[in-house]
């Protein structure tokens, strides 16, 4: 059978795909990549692919292919070779019976997507193959991909035209928000300094969550007195009990009792995703209806 | 007669969602608000909205703003708040069969000046309506306990208690389908789940349905 043999992950490794919304009140967030845009960028260079692919991190990712398969990658800035020999990113190729495939951390970028001419043979969990670290769902079990694992394909899809492989335009520029539900329980000075002075992604960044650091300390003097749980949606921008901003993201908690000051704009989430540790970020709010009209 | 539906506070949550929210704190009027507007805004089946989620004292929509703005979402969300019956209907009842044999019954009972029999009466006198799902998979809210039975928060989160936890604080009473750390009081452990990943829908208790706790 057609697979992909798992020899080098990091810790999060995952199978995903569009993920299953319309769960939040059986207590289930969406998941899906972190990087929405980069994923179906992978795909459109294949034309036709399988509906689940392989999201890595930094830490990279090896595979050896069982039997002949067509792939396509994207997503952050990786280094990868084929069977030794370096090719650019991002890439399509043919893989034969036992190419080898390592693909290392490059200049940009927390995450990267494998796609595949196949679809993954798995069973669905709830409508999707996507891995919900937090409910434990989904994928392999639930969890991350291992040494060793193989990921199993099915028959090649109907083969469609798919595109050159060619790197997407770099944006930068603040991220965009929407002031959340909690912002008026912040005062103006908090509320103004969020936008102005300025944040740095933190090291402690999951599927779940992304901390920022708070170097100008705008947050040290809210005090937010406890509130009812409210439903949470991805890019929320919750202020923990100790002043730490912390952007939720695709495995989010489903409902959370911390205030959120503001919300990233659906389209800026994937951008903020790919931020590394140390990466400065600014907030620029915008209105609701211009969110609304923003295209991807 | 009822208290009258109190007038909601309309917000964006991002740019795709929309939240209801009935007041500041949880209160009795206040949910049942909520799960009643999350029936009407089912029932009205507003193209373009994708997603229904009543919480403790709010209902957030989930919009696709290719076919629906805020404002317009908005507009309709107040001609239906305005027409809210004053009680939803009564749910499903459920019978949760529990071994009340919790790490922190004792406690419990200390912090409220009785004796664990007393306060296993006093708990499983009354049904509970359940107040709200999905902090986790399957997780369900019920309430609310009289002002008697309201006990603060632990001060010390466990890491993690099994599925099938039976938990207290904050005048509700809470059960667990699948692992989670929490900072409510263990009172006991039962065999219900309100999780399937292989059912659909995945979980079998609602908001406004009620639960009947009993020892066996």
């Amino acid at each position: 059978m057609t697979g992909i043999r798992i020899t080098r992950a990091g810790p999060l490794v995952t199978l995903q795909d569009a993920g299953r919304p319309g769960l939040l009140r059986h207590g289930i967030s969406a998941s899906g990549p972190m990087d929405r845009t980069a994923f179906e960028r992978a795909g459109g260079w294949l034309g036709a692919a399988g509906t689940t692919g392989i999201e890595f991190t930094t830490a990279g990712l090896g595979l050896v292919a069982e039997g002949s398969v067509a792939i396509a990658l994207d997503g952050g800035a990786f280094e990868l070779s084929i069977d030794g020999e370096a090719k650019p990113w991002p890439a399509r190729a043919l893989l034969q019976p036992g190419a080898v495939v390592e693909i290392r951390p490059g200049s940009a970028g927390n995450y990267g997507y494998l796609r595949f001419d196949r679809e993954v043979d798995i069973a669905p969990v709830m409508g999707s193959r996507a891995t919900s670290c937090i409910a434990g769902i989904g994928g392999f079990g639930g969890r991350a991909l291992q040494v060793g694992d193989v990921v199993p394909l099915g028959a090649t899809l109907p083969r469609g035209r798919g595109q050159h492989p060619t790197p997407a335009a770099e944006r930068d520029g603040p991220i965009r928000v929407v002031w959340g539900i909690h912002a008026d329980r912040f005062d103006d000075v908090i509320r103004q300094r969020f936008v102005t002075d300025g944040f740095v992604v933190s090291p402690q960044l999951d599927r779940m969550g992304v901390r920022l650091a708070d170097p100008h300390r705008v947050f040290a003097a809210a005090r937010i007195l406890s509130l009812v749980s409210d439903a949470v949606v991805p890019g929320d921008i919750q202020i923990l009990g100790d002043g730490t901003p912390i952007v939720l993201m695709r495995d989010h908690q489903p409902t959370g009792g911390y205030p959120r000051i503001a919300t990233v704009v659906s389209v800026d989430l994937d951008r903020f995703a790919q931020l590394r540790p140390g990466a400065p970020v600014r907030f620029e709010p915008v209105t609701v209806a211009h969110a609304e009209g923003l295209k991807p | 007669m009822p208290d009258p539906h109190p007038t909601p506070l309309i917000l964006p949550l991002g740019d795709r969602g929309l939240l209801v929210r009935f007041g500041d704190s949880l209160s009795d009027t206040a949910n049942r608000a909520a799960i009643a507007l999350a029936g009407r805004v089912e029932a009205a089946a507003l193209p373009g909205v994708a997603e229904v989620v009543p919480n403790l004292i709010s209902v957030l929509l989930r919009y696709d703003p290719a076919t629906l703005t805020f404002d317009r979402l908005a507009g309709e969300i107040r001609l239906l708040v305005s027409g809210l019956e004053d009680a939803p209907a009564a749910g499903t009842r459920h019978v949760v069969q529990v071994s009340f044999d919790g790490e922190d019954l004792e406690e419990v009972a200390g912090l409220l000046h009785v004796s664990v029999m007393e306060f296993l009466a006093m708990h499983n006198a009354a049904a509970l309506r359940v107040l709200a799902t999905g902090f986790a998979p399957g997780f369900v809210y019920c309430g609310m306990h009289p002002e008697t039975l309201v006990v603060p928060r632990r001060s010390v989160v466990r890491r993690q208690v099994a599925a099938g936890t039976v938990l207290f604080a904050a005048g509700q009473t809470a059960i667990t389908s699948t692992p989670i750390p929490t900072g409510w009081h263990v009172i006991g452990h039962t065999d219900f789940r309100n999780f399937d990943p292989a059912a659909e829908p995945p979980t079998a208790v609602r908001a406004g349905d009620i639960l009947q706790f009993a020892a066996p």
